[in-house]
């Protein structure tokens, strides 16, 4: 990759500037954020050999290694499998058995979760951390979100927005001493430590308007004959803030798209104040709906921050005066200013977050969605993000969520939780609490305000 | 039977009856061998007729259209033989209208070898075979094994940035202008993402210890055994019949010679 680097890192007391090619990889293991980008092979079985292929080990010993290691993480009997159809969470644990097969000094992972439900996510973590007694090795963890690993860590390294290292230290003293520090480097504290309070907690909540603003009724959607939903009822209220949660797969961000117009239902209706979506106007139905994607990348179609601002309106239409007054609004709202003549891709990532989402603002939409809008952002970005969407909600704008943080879900209206496609509940977060079955089985968990409760005396464990 | 053929025998036996074919001007030649493909296709492989037809109509659409066209525009040398009728001011001669059967001919054989191979052969073993039998450089196999693990993932990239572009009212951009920066709008990302994913494989592949050498163990050997050479001298053993017979016949034409 591009890019110059100076100084020396030493492995086992070794320069790594002087191992072989290939030499140093087998020494140290490393699993990437993003399950889709790991693998060469089609197949599970394949795969695995082609990290003992590349090892050298005879052919005859390939075939025992890759039964022991399938075994260690738990994915026994699916040497068959083709990659691309396992879940996420089965595609972290394979780049983890491929990896382990280098029976490596040290295992380097990169936000391995980001990518996960929150139950998938667990079980990586407890895969971790059972490998990492087994086999005595050195393990490194890149994360936001340090909540879910801090039983199993020794050090902490905060590493600066300008790259410098700020502090290395346990974790105990860290998040206890340090906390000034942390807080200003937009770190997330874990739910332990964490004395600033939850989300549900910094908002005056605004009841929602009795006006139905989303309907979604009795809707079924299937994909090359496989059926993704089943019958799926919902309505969202004006100045309501709805999340829809599930495992990786549920068909959250199916709905989501149907909800936008962008997908058509196979059965079922989706209307907008009562007018069903397919009888909207394409010019209209974008005026008064936002829809904020998943990688803020896919919505940038102009050179410069100023004219992604103002495309909408000036494809609608509006003089030169209203285009100028709404977009400096919008870069003041979200402190885009100085980035007036930037090229969007240039920006941050919490920068292109908030361009992305004062794109859709440009005619003051009643609906806005937004698909997984704080996954891999840090705890400063989100709840920035948070803060303004709470105020647009105040505005009387209804929101719709689809996310796996159940802080935020905690902090909401409603929410709705798919279950294979089916909506198995629909109401508001407290009561969701309550029924442990059904966290359990579409892989959810309490938020950290009621872990907190619960470290005490384990209420409800997810996983056993 | 042909699934457990070494693909890079297979490759080598399709490959070789597909251009000496391509020679061939007459009709007897080719229509005797692609009748020899069907036989073979469908007595030796479990490839479902319908599966088949669907994947075959494309090819036998363009093969009229290239027939049509050669019977209508056909050189010089061929146009030879009486007229049987004329089209506008256009002559129709026996001559042409075999040259245009026969291209079809060609193109049919053409056709039901490729999709024999490619109905019939594991991307993966394939690469295996090449890797093994025909000494590439795993730098290369892998690479395009890699590759080939993505075209789904673009497919679902373009639709998600139709979907985004949809939302922020692209589609309304008039005009050439808005057409050409429509489809850089696309081009950006899509080749942005697409460095940044390849970068990220390459990244992993190595980190599991790949570097490109090609002294590696093979989980799975493909060998060539005598099936696999058995195969190879079918499929050239009947063109060579296919071509004696044709000659003996005087049926035989390459490039338009009659012998």
């Amino acid at each position: 990759m591009e890019g110059t680097s100076s100084g020396d890192i030493f492995f086992l007391g070794e320069n790594i500037r002087g191992f072989e090619k290939g030499e140093l990889t087998q020494e140290i293991g490393i699993v990437f954020q993003d399950p889709e980008t790991q693998f060469c092979m089609i197949t599970v079985e394949d795969e695995l050999a082609f990290t003992l292929e590349n090892r050298k080990i005879p052919s005859s010993e390939i075939r025992g290694r890759i039964k022991a290691v399938l075994k260690a993480v738990g994915m026994e009997d699916f040497e068959k499998n083709k990659i691309h159809e396992l879940s996420g969470g089965q595609k972290q644990k394979i780049a983890l058995a491929s990896v382990l097969l280098l029976e490596p000094e040290m295992l380097i992972l990169d936000e391995p979760t980001a990518n996960l439900d929150p139950v998938s996510s667990l079980e990586f973590i407890e895969l971790v951390e059972e490998t990492q007694k087994k086999r005595q090795m050195s393990v490194l963890v890149i994360e936001h979100q340090a909540d879910d690993w801090i039983k199993l860590i020794d050090r902490v390294l905060v590493i600066g927005r300008y790259g410098q290292l700020l502090a290395d230290d346990m974790p105990e003293r860290l998040f206890t001493e340090q906390k000034q520090l942390l807080e200003r480097e937009g770190v997330f504290f874990p739910g332990g430590y964490s004395n600033s309070p939850a989300f549900r907690e910094r908002w005056t909540r605004i009841g929602p308007t009795e006006e139905n603003v989303l309907s979604v009724r009795e809707v079924s959607f299937s994909r090359r004959k496989q059926e993704v939903l089943k019958n799926v009822n919902m309505d969202v209220r004006g100045g309501e803030f709805v999340v829809i949660v599930g495992e990786n797969g549920a068909g959250k961000s199916t709905l989501l798209q149907l909800m936008a117009g962008l997908l058509e239902p196979v059965e079922g209706d989706i209307s907008l104040f009562n007018h069903p979506l397919r009888k909207w106007q394409e010019i209209d139905l974008r005026k008064r709906m936002g829809f904020v994607f998943q990688n803020p990348e896919h919505q940038f179609i102009t050179d410069t921050v100023y004219e992604e601002l103002t495309f909408g309106i000036k494809v609608n239409g509006y003089g030169e005066e209203a285009i100028v007054t709404a977009a400096d609004e919008l870069m003041e709202l979200f402190h885009l200013k100085e980035h007036r003549h930037s090229n969007p891709f240039s920006l941050s990532g919490g920068q292109k977050r908030r361009l992305s989402v004062a794109t859709v603002l440009d005619e003051t939409p009643d609906i806005l969605l937004f698909d997984e809008p704080t996954f891999g952002q840090d705890a400063a970005t989100t709840s920035e993000l948070m803060d303004y969407v709470i105020e647009l909600k105040a505005r009387g704008m209804a929101i719709v969520f689809v996310t796996h943080d159940m802080d935020i879900v905690d902090a909401t209206d409603r929410v709705v939780v798919l279950k294979q496609g089916e909506a198995a509940f629909s109401g508001n977060p407290a009561s969701l609490w309550e029924k442990g079955e059904l966290l359990r089985e579409a892989r959810l968990r309490l938020p950290v305000r009621l872990r907190k409760r619960q470290w005490e005396g384990e209420l409800y464990d997810p996983i056993h | 039977m042909i699934l457990s053929i070494n693909p890079s025998i297979k490759a080598f036996a399709v490959l070789v009856p597909g251009v000496l074919l391509g020679l061939t001007y007459d009709v007897f030649t080719p229509l005797l061998y692609f009748i020899f493909i069907l036989a073979v296709t469908f007595t030796m492989t479990d490839i479902p007729i319908l599966r088949w037809m669907k994947f075959f109509t494309p090819f036998l659409i363009l093969a009229l259209s290239f027939a049509w066209m050669t019977v209508l525009y056909a050189n010089q040398t061929f146009s030879n033989g009486e007229v049987v009728f004329t089209l506008w001011n256009l002559e129709i001669t026996t001559g042409s209208i075999q040259t245009g059967i026969s291209l079809a001919l060609r193109s049919l054989c053409f056709g039901a070898l490729s999709l024999m191979f490619i109905l019939t052969t594991d991307s993966t073993k394939l690469m295996l075979s090449f890797m093994q039998q025909c000494k590439l450089p795993p730098k290369i196999t892998y690479g395009i094994l890699a590759g080939y693990r993505f075209l789904p993932v673009f497919r679902h990239e373009l639709e998600v940035l139709r979907q985004a572009h949809r939302i922020r009212g692209v589609s309304r951009a008039r005009g050439i202008k808005g057409r050409v920066n429509q489809f850089r709008r696309y081009a950006i990302p899509l080749l942005a993402n697409g460095i940044r994913k390849a970068e990220r494989v390459s990244v992993a592949m190595e980190s599991k210890g790949f570097t490109g050498d090609t002294d590696r163990t093979h989980y799975h050997k493909m060998t060539v055994g005598k099936r696999d050479w058995l195969f190879l001298g079918m499929m050239i053993g009947f063109l060579i019949a296919v071509f004696a017979l044709s000659y003996y016949l005087g049926y035989l034409r390459i490039f338009g010679r009659k012998f």
